[in-house]
């Protein structure tokens, strides 16, 4: 059964994404399948050239660039939030699956988690 | 009278900050009335405060921490902090005092400090995994 997790929160500003993303990573090193909905603000987190060290932190594009290597099945974005954010396809991370209805979205997955 | 359902639960607010811990509490205590179980409870992110032992709130309010704690023990339920968040945040064990070469730890009993294995386990084998955050 996926497990669903969803950021909903731009990155940077607070720990949960990051604590988020550590526990899909923690789902794929146990072989349990595992899934990304990032939705609202979070959809920024899907950026290219994110550069954070001005505000002394690691960019977190890496880690989520290194998802789909460690087995994370789906990595998906609310559509009309990516046009909110003027988040197009050559600004975004490759592979991600656009979706145009969140409800939809989660409709799919039984066991949905929300970044605290 | 059904066997019931076995839970996990998982807080991710912090006491003081967040209303997560004593919502939860009122949940627990009343999944044990009504007969279900609870397999453990995790404590992630910001929620790991709520293993501290220095906590000391005033005597004339809640002590959410040791009500938690109280609860833990009365149960036998276990109480994990995962141990990222808890390092991050200053809640130390004995082992992890050693490890890193700390001058003190302030893990409350009866917690223990582990991996996110343990909330992965949670999802494998209880009924239900409930979430109580400090946002949202």
């Amino acid at each position: 059964m996926t497990t669903l997790i969803v950021i909903d929160q731009a990155p940077y500003g607070s720990w949960t994404g990051r604590e988020a993303l550590d526990m899909v990573f923690s789902l794929a090193a146990f072989d349990q399948p595992a899934a990304m909905l990032f939705m609202g603000a979070g959809v920024n987190w899907l950026r290219k050239s994110q550069d954070a060290g001005g505000i002394g932190q690691r960019t977190v594009e890496k880690n989520l660039a290194a998802a789909p290597v460690f087995g994370v099945e789906q990595i998906l974005a609310e559509q009309s939030a990516c046009e909110r954010f003027r988040l197009g396809e050559e600004d975004r991370l490759n592979g991600v699956e656009l979706i145009p209805s969140v409800r939809d979205a989660l409709d799919r997955f039984e066991r949905i988690v929300f970044a605290g | 009278m059904s066997p019931g359902l076995s839970y996990t639960l998982v807080i991710t607010g912090a006491p003081w900050s967040s209303q997560a811990p004593q919502t939860a509490l009122a949940f627990a205590q009343e999944l044990i009335a009504a007969g279900h179980r609870i397999d453990r409870v995790f404590l992630y992110g910001e929620g790991v405060h709520l293993a501290s032992a220095l906590s000391t709130p005033p005597s004339d309010e809640p002590d959410w921490p040791g009500q938690w704690a109280d609860f833990l023990a009365d149960n036998q339920t276990p109480g994990v902090a995962c141990i990222a968040s808890a390092l991050r945040r200053g809640i130390v064990d004995q082992g992890e005092q050693a490890r890193y070469e700390l001058s003190a730890n302030n893990l409350r009993q009866p917690y223990q400090i582990a991996g996110l294995g343990e909330w992965v386990e949670g999802n494998l084998k209880s009924d239900r995994v409930i979430y109580f955050h400090g946002s949202h």
